[in-house]
């Protein structure tokens, strides 16, 4: 310990008097650099891992009165958000009849995406995203996952919705 | 108290000028196999494959750890002087 006091302290290699002795400064400080960045998204991959284990998503609770069904046409959408969330949520009445339900957020950078009348696609306009009407699948584009979907229940003439969607689609 | 470092220190430019490129170019890869693990882990975390997760963090938590003990080995440039 004593031999510590004449020794330079620890800041001064990275700014040596001897210009040999600077000659990897910059690598040395990008290499810890780079280390940092390892930790950042180790801790970034331990986030998630806690959220997806611990934290996951709630699921809609019930069901839930969103309109009439002789108030939407043949081909015609309706935005809705359920009480408590402020998830967008958009109702497609198809051309062939079929109810659909889908986040209205793109999977991919959360735009808004419409339906494209008389195609059966879900579209987002901001990269070209194309989403299958009938089961949320991606198409084409960037998109990575499918638009997460509810199940529409139609009684009568009023359409709910509730949780368990994107299964019934995927069948 | 002589270690590899003082060696290391001693060593011709040359020679730590192929180390610390080397030591650099895992380092990158190291990032690189993360920043895929990240993508990864949360992409199927969102669509409710949440079992990639924990092992994507724990390789990642690995890969980490060795760019951290690779750190050591960073040359700590030409010493003109004895002394370390
Ligand atoms: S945000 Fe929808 S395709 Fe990019």
């Amino acid at each position: 310990m004593s031999d510590q006091s004449n020794q330079d302290p620890h800041w001064k290699e990275d700014f040596p008097v001897e210009r040999t002795e600077a000659t990897k400064v910059s690598r040395r400080d990008f290499a810890r650099f780079l280390c940092l960045v390892s930790g950042g998204l180790a801790v970034g991959s331990g986030y998630v891992a806690v959220k997806a284990n611990f934290f996951p998503p709630e699921k809609v609770q019930g069901e839930h009165f969103i309109c009439k069904a002789d108030s939407v046409p043949t081909g015609g959408t309706r935005s809705f958000v359920l009480a408590g969330s402020d998830i967008p949520y958009i109702l497609v009445k198809l051309e062939t009849g079929h109810w659909r339900a889908y986040e209205q957020k793109c999977t991919h950078l959360s735009c808004a995406v419409y339906y494209k009348p008389g195609s059966s696609q879900i579209v987002c306009p901001c990269h070209e995203g194309f989403f299958d009407a009938m089961t949320g699948e991606v198409i084409a584009g960037p998109p990575p996952r499918p638009l997460p979907a509810l199940e529409v229940v139609v009684k009568g003439e009023d359409i709910y919705v509730r949780a368990g969607g994107t299964e019934l689609a995927k069948k | 108290m002589s270690n590899f470092k003082d060696a290391q220190n001693k060593a011709h430019p040359n020679k730590s000028n192929t180390l610390m490129s080397a030591l650099i170019v895992i380092l990158i890869l190291n990032v690189g196999i993360q920043i895929w693990l990240l993508y990864t882990g949360l992409n199927n975390a969102l669509e409710d494959n949440k079992d990639i997760a924990l092992p994507a963090f724990i390789a990642s938590a690995v890969l980490f750890l060795i760019s951290f003990c690779w750190l050591y080995f960073l040359p700590m440039g030409y010493k003109k002087t004895g002394k370390k």
